[in-house]
């Protein structure tokens, strides 16, 4: 399958502060990835990094085969980008803003964006800059949705919407993406989202990857073993395991290995646990916050 | 592509740039008005006077003018860039940076052009009326530095709005005051004759330093 994003062994540092080492993905075209972290993880630095706007520390990251410092202009045609808080010309109105991109995108779909701005029941002349937050993000979406890009690149995407915009926007994205086979790569903070759009996704901990699969076959992999263990016991990190939460004799700890497998490894670490129950998470989220931690 | 990035640049810049125009137009009528007094009271013969033997040019006030509307004009083009980094939006656009710069920025020479030509050709046309040429040139001549301190300024603006980091944006206005105050050294007529060409290169030079502030964006420099 071809490789729309292929970056390789990423490392940065803001100053001294290490933000990760060694990162590497692949986003396949047509799949959807999410890249899932708590803040600070360098979600964002990845999508600068990605769009050209930071040089990593090491590594290198090709889009479409194109080392992405030197990305031809006219390649950045099939590069939708989504930025941060839906930042757009907010001194614009919805017609200026769509006269003004149009003419960047041969392919544009003028169509596509007026459809969407039907939904939100303001005038060509509304001035973007007196929208809400919601509305903003329906007039950045349908500009990327106009372009018609390859590739999607969008930076939390959900933040500062109500549920019923973020609703609206995963619907209308997955859509998009799906019937027209468009790669995506993006980060949010809402997993809940996420779980309805991706297909892949990469879960970052501070300064490493912690998972990157298939949202189908994490969700099938990952168990929770919850079990007690007695007052002032140590509970050490165990191998094959992602940091445990304690709640004060309650542990709870999740993995990717087979049951057996994790069993095996809790019994050989010598932990005098008792009332082992095992499960699986209901939901993404669930699975987030077991791999990275409740902080 | 080209007629995009104007259209965008006229959307920003118009309500400010038409103000700077109505508003620096009435000062130019000010200082025009002036010199009408003068001719109403004591008569031509007097002006000629006066400007010849104590070097007065009647335009004085309007010495800082175009620096501060470069200056103005290189805040309202450029902050809105910066803020929310949407400069990122105009990196992303399917066109090359430097080139999308460049236009943008000779948007901004063209407005201010536009703006000091009428300044110019204002004085110009009143005064040949009841000035020989050698004391209309002296006034043009004299205030010919303070409009391309105008130039100087808008880009030097542009260069500090555009860098990415406080601390060094900092030391680019101090740089930049020093630079622009060149063109301030004496308020003696027709005293950068001489070496207007200088200040000429100065502003051709500045050109190309917002230029540096985008690759500095481009290479990640943040606080």
């Amino acid at each position: 399958m071809e490789h729309i994003i292929e970056c390789r062994h990423l490392t940065h540092y803001y100053g001294k502060r290490l933000i990760y080492k060694d990162l590497s993905f692949d986003v396949p075209q047509g799949r959807i990835l999410g890249l899932l972290g708590k803040n600070g993880t360098g979600k964002t630095t990845t999508i600068n990094i990605l769009n050209g706007y930071l040089k990593p520390y090491k590594g290198e990251c090709r889009i479409f085969g194109e080392a992405i410092q030197k990305i031809a202009p006219e390649k950045r045609r099939d590069i939708g980008l989504l930025l941060e808080g839906h930042v757009q010309y907010t001194f614009m109105t919805i017609a200026q803003i769509e006269k003004f991109y149009s003419a960047f995108y041969p392919r544009w779909r003028k169509e596509a964006y007026y459809e969407l701005m039907s939904l939100l029941k303001v005038a060509p002349g509304q001035h973007i800059a007196r929208m809400s937050c919601g509305q903003r993000s329906q007039v950045a979406l349908g500009l990327i949705l106009a372009q018609d890009p390859e590739l999607l690149i969008l930076d939390d995407f959900s933040l500062g919407l109500d549920p019923g915009y973020r609703r609206l926007f995963v619907e209308y994205l997955k859509e998009y993406a799906v019937t027209g086979k468009k790669s995506v790569f993006l980060t949010s903070h809402i997993i809940q989202d996420m779980e309805r759009l991706i297909d892949d996704c990469i879960i970052m901990d501070y300064g490493r990857i912690a998972v990157q699969m298939p949202v189908k076959q994490l969700m099938c992999k990952i168990h929770a073993f919850c079990y007690n263990i007695p007052e002032g016991y140590h509970h050490a990190a165990i191998d094959g395991f992602f940091p445990p939460s304690r709640i004060h004799n309650s542990i709870e700890i999740y993995s990717l290995l087979p049951i057996e497998e994790a069993r095996r490894r809790l019994t050989d670490a010598a932990i005098p646990f008792t009332n082992l129950r095992i499960t699986q998470p209901d939901n993404l989220e669930d699975a987030f916050i077991g791999i990275t931690g409740k902080y | 592509m080209e007629k995009a990035i104007l259209y965008k640049e006229w959307i920003k810049t118009r309500i400010y740039y038409l103000l700077a125009l109505t508003v620096s137009c009435g000062m130019v009528a000010y200082c025009i008005m002036k010199m009408r007094y003068v001719i109403e009271i004591k008569g031509v013969e007097h002006l000629w006077l006066v400007m010849l033997e104590r070097d007065a040019v009647f335009v004085d006030r309007l010495t800082y003018l175009p620096v501060v509307i470069g200056i103005l004009f290189a805040i309202v083009q450029f902050v809105p860039e910066m803020q929310q980094k949407r400069m990122k939006l105009m990196l992303h656009l399917p066109y090359p940076h430097f080139l999308n710069i460049a236009i943008m920025l000779l948007y901004g020479i063209g407005c201010l052009l536009i703006c000091f030509a009428v300044h110019l050709a204002g004085i110009w046309l009143y005064t040949r009326n009841f000035l020989p040429p050698e004391l209309y040139n002296r006034i043009l001549l004299t205030a010919l530095p303070w409009y391309i301190a105008g130039f100087i300024a808008y880009l030097l603006g542009a260069w500090c709005v555009l860098e990415p980091t406080w601390k060094r944006r900092v030391a680019y206005i101090a740089i930049a005051v020093a630079i622009t105050s060149t063109c301030f050294l004496s308020t003696t007529p027709e005293v950068y004759n001489r070496m207007a060409w200088l200040l000429v290169i100065y502003a051709i030079l500045c050109f190309f330093l917002p230029m540096l502030s985008v690759q500095r964006f481009i290479d990640g420099k943040q606080d």
